[in-house]
């Protein structure tokens, strides 16, 4: 994202805003009120994550009097949310403080000011949630209230029906980053699981059971997919904190062996050496993705195994892809994924690479035809 | 004190046009006061039609409607100007930008480019705290008889360039129970006949002096003058000299010269004043250009600081 074009001053808030918020917050929609130089920008959205969605507040910065502090324009559905009309209570908060002794030269204070205004946010809208007149939101609110970091919002609108929706991180006894052995992630991993509760309408009598769904945060995924895990039933007349206990206890098993199927998958590349030497390029993390140079007689080329989490259950996916041929386009000629091989997750790793490997050697005849048939249609 | 609610923000055609020149001929975005008056309006069912149907029965005080009527503002060419970064009004600050402004304060306005056309969150904040401390009299109403200074009108221009209009305008009320700003109707007032209902309960308010001179010199006038007191002998001595001085050497009295028999000659009289009159106006009129372009090279000047405070290159 270039800054160039907003005032220095305003960049580097900006800046240290995107850098240092634990949130990814996003910039989009950048413009400009001024009237002289429209090409200083000075006002933009910012789209910042809130309970496993996107709340997008405008901040206007005036370029015409660049020392003043920001205002902010939160979303059409928030009117009521008043962060700082407190006129009567003395000026305590750090979101007050930092808005009455604003200093433009302090590029911390914009990260102070939003991150202030989004704690303020969680606490508008539990009150909201908290508002609505439905049991079962009461109940589950007043059960679940002791984890913590929990987010809740309601949604409402005339074309949209009513809904309150919860955002719980998932707490497991471990933490995801030290379980892996060389983890390149730089925040710690989490699981969220999503709860939206219909809002009853008076007509009807008994509660639907919500909509569950697991979230997390986006890097987890190389190493374990939440799209996989089946979600325990949820019975009638069951509560949230019945129902995540069982589940965090389901996710840390399944994350375990997330973790040694790293060790499998490792063992397998390893296996693999001896048949097709040093790879070219292995992922040495997580092992989901390994590169070897082979040769059918004369003709080289390159497998690439591309492992799923569910290895060795899952066959690992192949490529081919020739040392000697080019396509139209001058680039290496490839072959679409190989998945249909002979396979069974009850071999051991040994003979899965032996398997494998004379797989390749019939598989290296057909590709070598199929790289000379591409040649002369060229 | 009650929450009244106003049924509609009245702004006549001219007023509401200068508003939107100033807001788009300034360079960044820019807020000011709002003056102008509120009435209580009886609605009337009264008809020319037979009495045939009666009408719906409400009772009159419940039926009557709060209106107010914007008529003059002032812009002060910047934001955050009688407010602090949390929306705290300052009266001191109000007091210098109301200066010389005979109406009564009804609210504020906000003009910002290319932003979202609801309220911000520093504008709830001021509109909130410009409510709780400044109010105005409900005109011809018996009780409640006052009401806080809770109009806001917003301008911005549209987020994209596709749309054919540029300019947006709202009008809002703070309602102080709920502590929002309620979107109202803004009624444009402009002369003709279709308007003539608006000018019901309007009372003209202008800058112009209460002149006590006298033009007639009649018996029963003079009399009741002796019954004045000195200072209004003073103050009417000293109106009559403002209005001299405006004539330039034209005296008042003369105009009834105009009427009968003398008018045909005295006309030419006239026509000189008016010249002299015209003259006047021409050159406070160059008076005036040369001041504005000295100001605009001031405030160029002032742009220019700031942005080298700003560390903004051109």
């Amino acid at each position: 994202m270039a800054f160039e074009a907003f005032p220095p001053l305003i960049a580097d808030q900006l800046h240290y805003l995107l850098n240092h918020s634990s949130d990814s917050i996003k910039i989009e929609n950048v413009r400009s009120g001024n009237r002289f130089n429209p090409r200083i920008l000075d006002r933009f959205t910012l789209v910042i994550p809130y309970c496993l969605d996107a709340i997008k507040w405008d901040v206007i910065y005036n370029s015409e009097y660049p020392s003043a502090p920001p205002d902010f324009i939160f979303g059409p559905d928030d009117e009521d949310f008043m962060p700082c009309s407190s006129t009567i209570a003395p000026v305590d908060s750090l979101l007050d403080k930092a808005l009455s002794e604003w200093n433009n030269q302090d590029s911390t204070l914009l990260l102070v000011l939003i991150q202030g205004l989004r704690d303020q946010y969680v606490a508008y809208q539990r009150k909201r949630v908290g508002q609505v007149d439905d049991d079962r939101v009461k109940f589950e609110i007043s059960t679940v209230l002791t984890r913590k970091r929990i987010e809740m919002q309601m949604t409402s609108g005339a074309d949209k029906p009513e809904e309150v929706k919860f955002a719980v991180p998932l707490v497991m006894d471990m933490s995801v980053n030290k379980l892996v052995v060389g983890c390149p992630w730089k925040n710690e991993q989490k699981i969220y699981l999503q709860v939206v509760y219909p809002i009853l309408r008076k007509y009807e009598s008994a509660p639907s059971s919500p909509r569950l769904k697991l979230v997390s945060s986006s890097d987890l995924k190389a190493l374990f997919s939440v799209v996989d895990v089946k979600l325990p039933p949820w019975m009638d007349g069951m509560c949230l904190a019945e129902y995540l206990p069982h589940l965090e206890e389901t996710l840390e098993r399944q994350i375990l062996e997330a973790v040694s199927a790293i060790v499998v998958r490792r063992s397998f590349v390893e296996a693999l050496t001896l048949f097709l030497g040093r790879p070219l390029e292995a992922d040495p993390t997580f092992c989901r993705k390994a590169s070897f140079l082979a040769t059918s007689g004369p003709f080289p080329f390159v497998v690439h195994f591309f492992f799923p989490t569910q290895f060795p259950k899952q066959q690992p996916a192949l490529m081919l892809q020739s040392c000697q041929h080019l396509n139209q386009l001058s680039e290496p000629v490839k072959l679409n994924l190989l998945t249909d091989y002979p396979w069974s997750p009850r071999w051991e790793v040994g003979r899965m690479a032996e398997r494998l490997c004379d797989f390749l050697t019939d598989e290296a005849v057909n590709f070598k035809k199929y790289c000379n048939e591409a040649l002369l249609q060229h | 004190m009650d929450d009244l609610s106003l049924e509609r923000i009245e702004i006549p055609g001219p007023t509401l046009a200068s508003l939107i020149q100033r807001a788009s001929s300034s360079p960044g975005d820019v807020d000011g006061l709002l003056f102008g008056q509120i009435h209580r309006i009886a609605s009337t069912t009264l008809s020319d039609d037979s009495p045939a149907e009666p009408p719906p029965s409400s009772s009159s005080s419940s039926s009557d409607q709060i209106v107010a009527t914007v008529t003059s503002f002032i812009s002060s060419g910047k934001t955050v100007s009688f407010y602090d970064p949390l929306g705290r009004v300052d009266s001191r600050r109000i007091d210098s930008l109301q200066l010389g402004s005979p109406d009564r304060l009804l609210g504020w306005f906000s003009a910002r480019r290319t932003t979202a056309n609801r309220p911000s969150m520093r504008e709830l904040a001021v509109a909130s705290s410009l409510s709780s401390r400044f109010q105005l009299p409900i005109e011809n109403s018996e009780s409640p008889n006052s009401m806080p200074s809770s109009v806001f009108i917003l301008l911005t221009t549209p987020l994209t360039d596709q749309l054919i209009h540029t300019h947006e305008y709202r009008a809002y009320q703070f309602r102080p129970l709920n502590r929002r700003l309620e979107p109202r109707s803004l009624g444009i007032v402009n002369i003709g006949p279709a308007f003539r209902g608006h000018y019901g309960s309007f009372n003209p308010k202008s800058g112009f002096p209460p002149l006590l001179c006298e033009v007639s010199s009649s018996a029963m006038m003079n009399e009741d003058r002796d019954e004045g007191s000195l200072s209004g002998k003073k103050q009417a001595v000293k109106d009559q000299k403002e209005v001299d001085a405006l004539a330039d050497g034209f005296g008042v009295g003369s105009l009834k010269r105009l009427v009968g028999p003398e008018a045909a000659s005295y006309t030419g009289g006239v026509e000189e004043m008016y010249e002299r009159m015209l003259a006047k106006v021409e050159s406070l009129a160059s008076e005036v250009e040369k001041s504005s372009a000295k100001v605009l090279e001031l405030d160029n000047h002032n742009r220019k600081l700031r942005y080298r405070v700003a560390r903004i290159e051109r």
